[in-house]
């Protein structure tokens, strides 16, 4: 798996589009649910999917080790929600939390980590 | 030399930048500017520009105020009455100053190009000066579902930083006091 992730507007779909040679049409986009479909190559905008895991009470990386082995050769974007102020709204405070959480599991499994800053990648595993 | 550098607030983004721009200034033997881009409102803003004033003053720099049309500063004056010369070394600090200044003009309007505009201002800038240095920040990872208005800001602001990133031949991240540099 390859992980990319960066703050909002920051890029990364176009960064991976263009150094993985990855076509428009093979990219899954997350809405607010907990629906993940695996025959894409990249799944993106998994704060979404997070989200989704948020509102119906799951835990995002307890549905993500059921795809563990389908999500070995995908490319998983997510964008960086942590660095900013804790929101006052619950819903948004457990996202936050659950977002951490998931990087966290999703770095540990990933072959290569990169983030991208400006639409510039800076890998930072594998 | 063009420079982009960002990163958190009250990080050293504008320190650093600051050394980068005297020290271009010195090697080339350059006249050195600072872009002061705050158009103050209230006492607030400016007891910090007396304070941004202070913090800069032995540095070296000419101040030029330009809060809006950021090329009208080429064709310009410092504030102690000298031309600029377009071939000078520029610190301007901030880019997000200036968008705020661009996309919400007093009268309330809210211009919605702004962040069109300004892309294609500043790369105009770069290209005309060579030897500027930007300094933007970094407001993309927040936990937050923003207003429109908010998030619109913050998406032309990306616009700009990636522009800037794209065309500048060093771009740095400074994150208290460590520094990455993407180019």
């Amino acid at each position: 798996m390859i992980l990319i992730f960066g703050g909002a507007y920051q890029g990364k779909l176009e960064y991976a589009l263009h150094n993985f040679q990855i076509k428009e049409n093979d990219v899954f986009c997350c809405g607010e649910s907990t629906e993940i479909d695996p025959s894409y190559s990249v799944i993106y905008g998994l704060e979404n999917f997070i989200m989704g895991c948020v509102k119906e009470g799951k835990e995002a990386k307890e549905i993500l080790a059921e795809y563990e082995s389908l999500l070995k050769d995908k490319i998983v974007i997510m964008t960086d929600i942590s660095q900013g102020i804790v929101p006052m709204d619950p819903a948004e405070r457990s996202w936050r939390e659950m977002a951490g959480r998931t990087m966290l599991y999703l770095g540990e499994r990933a072959q290569t980590v990169i983030r991208v800053f400006c639409g510039l990648g800076q890998k930072i595993k594998g | 030399m063009n420079i982009f550098i960002s990163g958190g607030c009250k990080n050293g983004k504008s320190h650093h930048a600051q050394e980068l721009a005297r020290n271009m200034s010195r090697e080339k033997s350059l006249p050195l500017y600072y872009l002061a881009t705050m158009i103050p409102c209230d006492d607030e803003d400016r007891a910090r520009i007396r304070r941004h004033l202070s913090e800069r003053e032995g540095w070296g720099f000419e101040t030029i105020e330009q809060g809006r049309d950021i090329c009208r500063a080429l064709d310009g004056y410092t504030l102690s009455g000298e031309k600029v010369s377009p071939k000078g070394v520029f610190l301007l600090d901030s880019v997000t100053a200036l968008l705020s200044n661009e996309m919400f003009p007093p009268g309330g309007e809210v211009s919605s190009d702004a962040g069109d505009r300004l892309a294609a201002e500043l790369s105009e800038f770069a290209r005309r000066t060579g030897n500027t240095i930007f300094v933007s920040d970094y407001i993309y990872s927040d936990a937050r579902i923003f207003d429109s208005y908010t998030e619109n800001y913050r998406r032309a602001l990306a616009h700009i930083d990636r522009t800037l990133a794209a065309l500048c031949d060093q771009v740095i991240e400074v994150s208290f006091g460590f520094k990455y540099m993407y180019k």
